[in-house]
């Protein structure tokens, strides 16, 4: 028998192909059995086989990206294409601080380092600021910050980490803590002639635009998520003087953990002019401009092998929308999805005009601040001639009306078998499938999702709602558009988009969007697909009186509501937001292009209902039909409920 | 239909791999002395030694450092027991006598036992535990 199988990895499957090989070809006998001397030598022929094995497989698998698993290897593979993976992000607040002083000298300096502590989920997180911060005093009182532009706090320890260059050829500057957040190093380098801390050099991240008296560093992650710094040569960069001293200051933050604390004491040290420290003559008031919000963890490998390669095929050049999404990525790691739409794709199309939308990780929108910072560092990637636009994320919420069946004989506590049923959506809402531009709500895992969520439940009901949130230009005429996308179900009857109450100029009821589908003559659909908006208000015997019975028009096809010019003065929900809803014609939603699809469990109903049949109390399904009915169609109300 | 199995001889290599005088052949174990060595490789063997059977083996070594009295004995002499009748599928009538000699500080064990399918007398074998530091 020829010695065939090549592939067996497992030691078992080594020594039993040994012993089959031995079994065919030898006089021997005794390898059967596990105490005898051939045994001993099959078991240490086996062991090398495998240890060889093993370690083929690893180094073949290790050298490539796609299949490298230990993130040291997966790094440096990224490395070769000049991918920096992102390190771990410290949350960061905006605070000011008001101190009064009794200091005679002109400004107080804040020391960098520990300036708060804040609690958040139980937990102390302290607060550094990676650099010092001095402001001038006026009448006994230093103020640091305002509340346009309040100094910015890192949640995490500041460091400081002192190399002396000794011109030796295998020197390497690694910072020996993990967890660092490298946005906050600071490197100084103190030349024989200079005093002080030195020289502050800045980092790159590629050698375009380095000459050989640029003031740079690089950066590189090595082993155990550490960082290494890399000087320049004197052709790339200044070369480091020997005895030179490096100064690099730091912060290694919680990272994610850190999000969250609103409230601060203050735990900072100040110190006059001449550098001496300064007590404050009262007590430091703290002021939260905001709290702390953008920590993050360090990249994982799975984003670093789908980033690498693009951000290299992209070649620091925003050229195709793949591009920005991996340079964004980069240059705003707080980024959790980017679409990207050309304005050529828009109607009508604008030319030269690049649409980015970003989701954030945390919240919904990027403040204004972020949007200028992640546009100007966009500039440096992008083509000349071609401007881009940073707009607000469209969300398109998905609802679902569902009526779960449970088999009570088998539940103890109903409001706990509802809330293991919102328990599962919640991870489905989490998912990848949705939170992203071009996601897909799919409607029969929903189904599924619930009826597995536990063994009581018979079945469900589940209707399916689309939702987008206007956000009303109080007391201002205006017109509004509302792109969801997905195309509508159309009822002839109307109810098909409704709303949540609000109060328009000259009327002083509360008021709501309805819709009346075009119509033949003899009352049928006329097959166009759209329809005319109204607004109506409901009267005290419940019925509804027309307001404006043209207030705007609806392309069912094309899932889109546009509303003429209007004065809304307030909304029933807070912050100026009007909900409108709409049935979608397909169960299945999906994301289109700028949309972002969010499943908003919170806004969804979810009742629970008694399964007589499958109890046994109902045998011959009269009282369920009778009782316990629910209908898979939408109900006739005219408001958004 | 139960299968009969048929007496087979036993052949196994030796570790000492001195060649045959004349054939320069590796020596050979046969039968009997195959199986005998089997037993005593067993008895040797520290669990965890052998690779990916960490059961294999016996813990006789660990009671050498015990007092060298009847009660040790019958400790080795269960360990033993134990592990033939795991691992030594060939052999049957397992007895296990262990002396223990206080004053040379060893044990003298004699293993003895019956190999299926084969017409030989019972086998024994004799060897000496002994602590040697």
């Amino acid at each position: 028998m020829p010695f065939t199988k090549f592939t067996n990895l497992d030691f078992d499957q080594i020594k039993t192909s040994i012993k089959d090989y031995l079994r065919a070809n030898s006089d021997f006998t005794d390898f059967d059995f596990e105490g005898s001397n051939f045994s001993v030598l099959i078991d240490t022929l086996a062991y090398n086989t495998y240890i060889t094995a093993f370690n083929s497989n690893m180094v073949v698998n290790e050298s490539f990206l796609d299949s490298a698993t230990l993130r040291e290897n997966v790094v440096s593979l990224a490395r070769n294409i000049g991918y920096t993976p992102r390190s771990r992000t410290a949350a960061r607040a905006h605070v000011t601080i008001s101190v009064p002083t009794s200091a005679t000298s002109p400004t107080l300096t804040l020391q960098a380092g520990l300036v708060c502590v804040g609690t958040a989920n139980e937990s102390t997180y302290t607060f550094s600021i990676p650099e010092n911060v001095s402001t001038t005093i006026n009448g006994g009182v230093a103020t640091f910050g305002t509340t346009a532009s309040p100094i910015e706090i890192y949640q995490g320890t500041f460091l400081t980490k002192q190399f002396v260059v000794d011109g030796s050829l295998d020197q390497r500057f690694i910072l020996d803590n993990s967890f660092i957040d490298t946005s906050s190093i600071v490197v100084y380098v103190k030349g024989p002639s200079d005093s002080g801390l030195g020289r502050e050099y800045q980092k790159v991240d590629n050698i375009i635009r380095i000459e050989r008296t640029s003031e740079i560093y690089l950066l590189q992650e090595v082993q155990d998520e550490k960082y290494e710094l890399l000087f320049g040569d004197g052709i790339f960069g200044k070369k480091l003087e020997n005895s030179s001293v490096i100064t690099v200051t730091y912060i290694i933050t919680d990272g994610k953990d850190g999000n969250g604390p609103s409230e601060f004491s203050f735990s900072g040290t100040f110190r006059d002019s001449s550098s001496n420290p300064v007590i404050p003559a009262g007590s430091v008031t703290l002021t939260t401009v905001q709290g702390a919000m953008n920590g993050g963890e360090i990249e994982p490998v799975s984003s670093i092998k789908y980033f690498a390669p693009r951000l290299y095929s992209a070649q620091y050049r925003a050229v195709t929308s793949r591009d920005y999404e991996a340079i964004i990525q980069q240059i705003y790691p707080n980024t959790e999805s980017v679409s990207v739409v050309g304005g050529e794709e828009l109607s009508p199309p604008q030319f030269g005009k690049v649409l980015i939308s970003i989701k954030p990780k945390n919240g919904d929108f990027i403040s204004d601040f972020d949007k200028e910072t992640i546009l100007s560092k966009l500039k440096q990637y992008s083509l000349t001639g071609i401007n881009q636009e940073i707009i607000d994320l469209k969300i398109l919420y998905v609802e679902i009306d569902s009526s779960i069946y449970y088999n009570s004989p088998q539940v103890s506590n109903v409001s706990g078998l509802k809330a293991t049923a919102v328990d599962a959506l919640n991870t489905y809402a989490s998912s990848v499938d949705l939170n992203k531009f071009g996601g897909r709500f799919k409607y029969s895992k929903i189904l599924q999702i619930i009826d597995n969520a536990d063994r009581s439940i018979t079945s469900n009901i589940t209707k399916v709602r689309i939702r987008r949130n206007l956000k009303a230009l109080v007391n201002q005429f205006a017109q509004y558009e509302l792109c969801y996308g997905n195309k509508f179900h159309i009822n002839s009857q109307g109810y098909n988009i409704k709303s949540t109450g609000f109060y328009i100029s000259g009327n002083t009821d509360l008021v709501y969007f309805t819709d009346v589908p075009n119509k033949t003559s003899t009352g049928t659909l006329d097959g166009s697909g759209r329809g005319v908006l109204s607004v109506v208000k409901r009267m005290n015997d419940g019925e509804y009186r027309v307001i404006i019975a043209s207030a705007g028009t609806i392309d069912y096809a094309n899932g889109e509501i546009i509303i003429n010019t209007i004065n809304i003065t307030s909304t029933e929900k807070e912050n100026n937001i009007i909900e409108v809803q709409a049935y979608p014609e397909s169960n299945d939603v999906v994301g289109l292009s700028d949309l972002y699809l969010s499943f908003s469990i919170s806004d969804s109903t979810i009742n629970m209902v008694k399964d007589v049949i499958s109890s046994g109390e109902d045998i011959s399904g009269v009282t369920f039909t009778r009782d316990y009915y629910t209908s898979s169609y939408s109900n006739g109300e005219l408001e958004r409920k | 239909m139960a299968v009969t199995r048929v007496s087979r001889a036993f052949k196994d290599i030796s570790l000492s791999f001195e060649p045959h005088p004349v054939t320069k052949d590796l020596p050979i174990l046969k039968n009997e002395n195959a199986i005998r060595r089997s037993v005593r490789n067993l008895v040797e063997t520290i669990p965890t030694e052998r690779f990916f059977n960490s059961l294999l083996g016996s813990e006789v070594r660990s009671s050498l450092f015990e007092f060298v009295d009847y009660g040790t004995a019958s400790i080795i002499e269960d360990q033993i027991l134990t592990t033939v009748r795991n691992f030594e599928p060939r052999v049957t009538n397992v007895k296990v006598e262990v002396d223990p000699q206080p004053d040379e500080n060893t044990f003298n064990v004699t293993v003895v036992f019956d190999i299926i399918g084969q017409d030989v007398p019972t086998q024994a074998f004799t060897f000496i535990l002994e602590a040697t530091r």
